[in-house]
Order: structure tokens, then sequence, then C-alpha cells
């Protein structure tokens, strides 16, 4: 076998697989690190300092949270305003907040919030996304839904949805009751309301801009 | 049983793990058709068994099947591979049944308890509420001690015995599809980094280490199909795992384009994840070009016989090299790049590709593997299709290609309407969903499931007794 | 081509990203060229196996 070629030899394809996957992982890990450090938590100095984070700390929910359209990055980013109250306070601490979030987050994770909506575009489609469901103009001043639970804010409202949501159906398709008591429903709240202030890269896109403007079916 | 023509243990214990794999692909069907319905017809077991439960019970039933009947797989070849009975066998059958108890209770508990208060005896006992990996905490270590003995199992046997390009594969494939569970099974209050590792092992699993499982499977597959040769099937072999790994390990990038994760992954989870589909392709050639060639070549010599020693399993993994390339790599790269994506990304568009991908790529070969041990079970030399096989293989494969045509109509209707046109908030959601295309859509997804199903009835009653038909050369 | 930088945070794989491509391509230029070393040293093998 004079001329056998090293295309069809085992060994080079073997060799070439073990650095191509062993490279390819590597380079992965060194892109964790780097992407671990960028969607670390943020904290209250962060948030009173007007830090940017991509992950706001806990205490964004004594903020309010708008959606705008950044020229420079050519997509709409979460902005974090004035302050403003949630449940009545806008001096949640740095503990309170984040036992709150906390709880909403093994909240949606008990009740599978993931297996009817999408969190951050992710999860099932029974059900519309939650990524920016605090800043959803249903449950805005104009919105249907403070009037229809009869309370006078966003986050009551949305807490007391999320504890009867058999009571207050908009569509034929409804949420069902999964035993969210009070407490648990004032962490979820909380817990989409940061969701919200996570910055998605400009997901989804023209969020809440485009009510009433076409009749879509 | 009896007429077995098993001598080996650890075939044995791999039909085990077939016949509970079977089971619980009859379950997930059902619990499918289930959430269809309730699509429909949004009152159904409302309360009772809503969306969220059967979903679980869908996806999970789905998932658990497949690492049953590719442990199967496993124990399957590994005699045949190395020589020598599978090591440790005892303890392997064992850990069987420590698995299907394990899986029982979890079922149960998703059935009957549904969910738990918002704390930690929940995320340990009850669900863990994310996507897929929703078994409970102290499942999770369940399965991790069942991994390990099986990767055990299997490292012990490859060391010991003849240790074929095909082994060395297995062995380093399964120990890194075992090793990233371990990155599901922590609890964080960030969702961001929830959703980055919980991708890792959703992506690392199906887009790198079941896909260079597939491409062992097919490999052996063709050797004892169609006797293929070994060293060209081997080199196809490792060239398909220097493509996979390579596009495969970094496409998990296109999981990063909304989560919170930075700009660069656009870039990255783009160009990687387009390059995906090359070795889906290559498989596919691979396939065909074998099954051609071996063909050929007996047809040199004048013969006019079928090179193929098992007609239903060897249809399988034909459907395998199209249902991948068309699952995974078209219906993937429809939606991988970021543009696209902006507007796809979680709609019924998403689920389209989920289940020809989910389908084509692991289902068909898994069921194929499944034949392949019936033959050798009842001693089969040559294993012919039956009126059942045929029936079976066309209505489940017609059902579900059916249900991603519906499927992907709708994700059309949705991306057009609720996140184009209107903007995706609650209301553009529902005037999404409500639209005449949509909701026929839903309804031919229902009736293709239900085809998908009665096809599925088909298929087992075949695997069980096509063993025992006289059609077969013995 | 070369676009403005308007990374959130600035990092490495984001400074690499500086337009259509480039970081892609850097990094599968970085993953396919050291097969072409494996190329030639599984040639030299073959050809003293003879
Ligand atoms: C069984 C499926 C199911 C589960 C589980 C579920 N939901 Fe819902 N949810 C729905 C449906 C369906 C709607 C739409 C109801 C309507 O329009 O009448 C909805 C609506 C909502 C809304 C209002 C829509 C919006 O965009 O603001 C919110 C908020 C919400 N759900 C939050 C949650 C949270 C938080 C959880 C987990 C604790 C959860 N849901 C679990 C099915 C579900
Ligand atoms: C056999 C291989 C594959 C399987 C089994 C598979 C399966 C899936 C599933 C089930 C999902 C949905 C996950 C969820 O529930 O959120 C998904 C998402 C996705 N897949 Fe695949 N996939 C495969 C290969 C590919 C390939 C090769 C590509 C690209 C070329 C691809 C691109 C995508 C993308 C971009 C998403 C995200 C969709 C979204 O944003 O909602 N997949 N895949
Ligand atoms: C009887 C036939 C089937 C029916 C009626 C059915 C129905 C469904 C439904 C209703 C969902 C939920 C989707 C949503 O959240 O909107 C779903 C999800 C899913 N199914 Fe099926 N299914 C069937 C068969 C299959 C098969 C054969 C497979 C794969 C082998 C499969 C894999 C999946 C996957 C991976 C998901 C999650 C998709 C995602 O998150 O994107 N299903 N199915
Ligand atoms: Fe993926």
């Amino acid at each position: 076998m004079a001329n056998k070629s090293v295309w069809s030899d085992n060994r080079f394809w073997q060799r070439s697989a073990t650095w191509v996957t062993g490279f390819a992982s590597v380079l992965l890990i060194w892109l964790t690190f780097d992407t671990s450090v960028q969607i670390a938590m943020g904290n209250d100095e962060d948030l009173k300092n007007g830090v940017t984070k991509r992950v706001p700390g806990p205490t964004v929910i004594n903020y309010k949270i708008t959606y705008e359209m950044d020229a420079k990055r050519g997509h709409e980013v979460p902005v974090i305003g004035e302050k403003e109250n949630f449940f009545g306070r806008d001096d949640w601490s740095e503990e309170e907040a984040g036992a709150l979030l906390h709880l909403g987050k093994l909240g949606s994770q008990a009740k599978n919030c993931m297996d009817c909506h999408t969190l951050l575009g992710n999860g099932a489609y029974y059900a519309p996304d939650l990524t920016k469901a605090w800043l959803d103009p249903a449950w805005g001043p104009n919105g249907a839904m403070q009037a229809l639970t009869a309370k006078e804010t966003k986050e009551e409202a949305m807490a007391e949805f999320l504890q009867h949501p058999d009571r207050y159906p908009t569509h034929a398709r409804m949420m069902p009751d999964l035993g969210i008591t009070a407490k648990e429903a004032k962490g979820l709240v909380a817990f989409l309301k940061h969701m919200s202030s996570i910055d998605t890269n400009g997901f989804p896109r023209n969020f809440g801009h485009m009510q009433g403007a076409i009749n879509g079916k | 049983m009896a007429n077995n023509h098993l001598t080996s243990e650890s075939k044995q214990l791999a039909t085990w793990y077939f016949t509970f794999a079977a089971i619980l692909f009859g379950a997930q069907l059902l619990f499918g058709l289930v959430a269809a319905i309730q699509y429909v017809m949004p009152g159904f077991l409302y309360e009772i068994l809503d969306f969220s439960i059967a979903r679980i019970l869908h996806i999970n039933a789905l998932v658990v099947w497949m690492v049953f009947a590719m442990f199967g797989s496993v124990y399957w070849l590994l005699p045949d591979e190395t020589g020598i009975e599978t090591i440790g066998i005892k303890i392997g059958k064992l850990i069987y049944w420590v698995f299907v108890a394990a899986i029982v209770v979890v079922v149960l508990v998703y059935l009957l308890v549904q969910v738990g208060p918002a704390d930690a005896t929940t995320i340990w006992f009850i669900t863990e509420g994310r996507e897929y990996i929703e078994a409970p905490r102290w499942a999770d270590w369940g399965i991790v001690v069942v991994a390990l003995t099986f990767v055990a199992n299997l490292f012990l046997t490859g060391i010991k015995g003849k240790q074929t390009g095909i082994v060395t594969v297995l062995m380093a494939d399964m120990i890194a599809f075992a090793g990233l569970y371990l990155a599901g099974m922590f609890f964080t209050d960030n969702i961001s980094v929830d959703q980055y590792w919980w991708w890792w092992v959703i992506h690392l699993w199906v887009e790198a280490t079941w896909e260079v499982f597939v491409g062992a499977i097919a490999a052996y597959g063709l050797i004892t199909m169609i006797g293929a040769h070994r060293k060209v099937v081997e080199m196809w072999l490792w060239i398909e795992v220097a493509m996979l790994f390579g596009s495969g390990i970094l496409g998990l990038g296109h999981h990063y384009f909304w989560i919170g994760t930075p700009e660069y992954w656009w870039e990255i989870g783009a160009l990687f994840s387009a390059l995906e589909p090359l070795p889906l392709v290559a498989m596919f050639v691979h396939v065909l070009y074998d099954w051609g060639k071996t063909q050929g070549g007996e047809e040199a010599r004048g013969s006019s016989a079928s090179v193929i020693k098992n007609k239903p399993a060897f249809t399988w993994f034909v459907l395998n090299a199209f249902g991948n390339f068309l699952g995974a790599g078209i219906w993937g790269f429809f939606h991988t790049l970021p543009q696209v994506n902006l507007y796809t990304h979680g709609s019924q568009f998403t689920s389209a590709h989920g289940h020809l991908a989910f389908f084509g790529a692991y289902a068909t070969i898994l069921i194929g593997m499944m034949y392949i041990a019936v033959q050798g079970t009842n001693g089969i030399k040559i294993m012919k299709h039956t009126k059942a096989s045929i029936w079976g293989v066309s209505m489940v494969t017609g059902g579900v290609v059916g249900m991603t045509v519906a499927l992907t109509i709708a994700g059309y209707v949705q991306v057009l309407v609720s996140r184009a046109q209107m903007g995706a908030t609650w209301a553009a959601y529902f005037d999404g969903q409500s639209g005449s295309w949509f909701t026929q859509a839903m309804d031919w997804r229902l009736i293709l499931g239900a085809v998908t199903f009665s096809g599925f009835l088909l298929l087992a009653k075949d695997l069980l007794t096509t063993g025992k038909s006289p059609v077969h050369e013995r | 081509m070369f676009e403005a930088f308007t990374d959130v945070v600035p990092s490495f794989f984001g400074w690499l990203n500086q337009g259509p491509l480039t970081l892609t391509i850097f990094l599968h230029t970085v993953i396919i060229l050291p097969m072409i070393w494996i190329y030639f040293q599984e040639k030299k093998r073959l050809e003293n196996e003879n």
C-alpha cells in the first residue's frame, strides 16, 4: 500500500474529531465564564447609581420599568426610571426584595408556569409569553384587568388574578386555579416585574406598541 | 420467554429496556392527545388534568422512553461489538428495576399531586418545573446513580473486550451525556442563569451527545443489517463526530439570543448552528450510499437478493436518515438565525421543529433497534415486513409529518399576527390564536395525532407478534 | 463593514465581534487550522509505515 491517502485514514479523522470536540468545549467553557459575569444579578447600589446590568438586582421592584427603543442598539431595551410603589412601598430593602423574588421564582417552578407559558421565550405555547407581562397594556391604567379585578394598582390586580384566574376569564382558554396563596402571588408578581427588567436584546419586538393598529384576523 | 434465542444476559436486559420504552412511548402519545384536545376544546379536563400536567407527562415520557431505548440499544450491541458478556450485568439488571420504580413514582406524583407550595419541598418531591427536566430533585439523584451504573457497565466491558471505533465513540459520548445532566440539578433565583444552564442539558443532549449516539447506532446497524464494511463505516463515524461536535457544541448559542445573555451569542449561535445541518446531510448520504453500494456489489455478482437482513428495522433506519435531516436540519435551520428567531422564538413553529426533530432523529432509529432486538430474540435470519409493520410505520410517520405541517402553518400565522403585526402582548397572542388558519391547524394536528396513535397500536402489535410470524427466514 | 461597538458590557468576544462574521470566521479558523498539522503528521506516519 504505497499511496494510502490521509483522507481515508481513520486515525486522521479520529484525531481531528478529538481536537475539534476538545477545542469547541474549551471555547464554550471560556464563553460561559464571560457570560456568567455578565448575567450575574446586580444589586441595590447599581440601581441607585444608575449602573445598567443585564439582570438587575431584586430591588428593581422599587422602580418604574419601561421598554423603549434604543437608537444605538437598534432594538428596544428595558429602561429603569424613577421610583414607583410596589404593593404600597418603594423602599423594599435588598433582603426583602430578594426574599420576594426567591419566593416568586420558586413559585414559578412549583406551579409549572413554564408548561403553559413561555418565560424569556422558552417553555410552552398554550398561553402568552410572560417575559414582559409586567409591561402588558392589559394590566396598565388603560387596560381591562384593574377594573375587572376591582384593584387600584397593577401589582394588586396581577396578584388577584394569579390567585383566582378562573374568576377572571378573558378567553375561552382559561388559566386554572393553581392554589396560589396571597403571599405566593406577591412573590410571583415581583418575579414577573423583575423579569421584565432583564435586557433580552430586544425580544419581544415592538412589545405593546402596536395595540389595535392592525386587525389580525 | 419460550423459544428465547438469547444467550447473552446483556441482550436480555436490552429487551427489558425496549419493552418499558415502548410502553412509555404509548403513554407519551396519549398525553399528547390530551394536550392537543385542550387546544381545540379548552374546557377538556380543566382543573382536573390541566394542559401543563398533560404536557409534562407528554415530554417527560418522551425523554425517558428515549433514554430507556438508548440504554437498551447499548446493552444490545455491546456483546456483538466487544465479543464478551457485559461486565456487571447483574447490577445492571437490578438498577433497571430501580429506574422503572422511580419513573412510576414520579409519574404518579405528577398525576395525583401535580403542583405544590412555593418552597423547596416541592422542588425535591413534586416537580422542578423546568421544561423536560421537571423530575423532582430526589429523582435527579436516582437518575445519576442509574446513569453511573450504566456508564460503568459500558466502560468496564469496553476496556476488557474488543474496543471497536463504535464502542470508543459510545464510551466518550455516554459519559458526556450523563455528565451534562448535572447542569440541570440546581436552583437559582436568576432566571437568565437558570435558562443558561437548562439549555446545556437540553441542547447539548439533543444536538450533540444524542446525535453522536445516533451516528454510532447507525454505524452498528449498517454493519449488522446490510454487511457494510466496518472500516468505511467507522471512518464516516469519526467524520460525523468531528462535524457534529464541531457545530453542535457552540451551536448552543442559538438559545442565547434573548435570555439576558450578551450580544456576541447572536453571531456564535447563528453561524455554528447554521452548520449543524451539514453532518446530518453527511449521515443521510452515508446510509443511502452504503446501502446502494452493498446492494450494487451483490448485483454485480449476479444475485438479485436484497442485502437487507431486517426489512422493518432498515426501513426505520432509512426514515431516520431522512427525518434527522428534515426535522433537525431543515426545520432547525429555518429558525436558527436571530433575524428569524426574534419572531419565531417560542411559537408553534418551535413545536413543529421539536416534533419532527425528535421523531426523525431519535424515535425512528430507536424503533429500528427494537426490531433488531425482536429479530435476535427470535433467531430470525432474514426478517421481512408484515402488514402490521408496514401500516404501523406508514401511519406513525405520516401522522407525525402531518402534525408538523399543521404546526408549521399555525406557527406561520402566529409569527405574522401575534408577533410581527401585533407586538407580542397578551391581546396579540390571542389574536394570533383565534384566526381560522390557526384553529384549523389545531384541528388537523389533533386528527393527525390520532392517526399517529393508531399507527403506534399497530406497531406495538407487530413488535409483540412478528417474532412468531412464518413470513421470516429462520 | 466595521460597525460601532454597541454591546452593553465590553468583552473579549464582543470585541472580536466587529461586524458580520468576524467572530465566527476567527473561531472557525482556529478550530480548522490545527487539522492541517494533524494531516501532515498522519501523512508522515503513513509514509513511515511503508
Ligand atoms: C394550565 C396552564 C397554565 C399554567 C400552569 C399557568 N398559566 Fe398563566 N395563563 C394561562 C392561560 C390559558 C392564560 C390566558 C387566560 C385568559 O386570557 O383568559 C394565562 C394568563 C396568565 C397571565 C396574564 C397574561 C399576561 O400576558 O399578562 C399571567 C400574568 C399568567 N398567566 C401568569 C402565570 C404564572 C405566573 C403562572 C405560574 C405560577 C401561570 N400563569 C401558570 C394558562 C396557564
Ligand atoms: C435531533 C436534533 C434536534 C432536536 C431533537 C431538536 C429539538 C428541539 C426542541 C424540542 C426545541 C424546543 C425547545 C423548547 O421546548 O423550548 C428546539 C428548539 C430549537 N432548535 Fe432544535 N432540535 C434539533 C436540532 C436542531 C438543529 C440542527 C437546529 C439548527 C440548525 C435547531 C435549531 C433550533 C432552534 C433555533 C431552537 C429554538 C427555537 C425557539 O427559539 O423557540 N435544532 N429544538
Ligand atoms: C399523538 C401524537 C402527538 C400529539 C397529539 C402531540 C401533541 C403535543 C402538544 C399539544 C404539545 C404541546 C405544545 C405546546 O406547548 O403548545 C406537544 C409538545 C411536544 N411534543 Fe408532542 N404530540 C404528539 C406526538 C409527539 C411525538 C411522536 C414526539 C416526538 C417523538 C413529540 C414530541 C414533542 C416535543 C419535543 C414537545 C415539546 C415541543 C416544544 O416545546 O417546542 N410529540 N406535543
Ligand atoms: Fe439547539
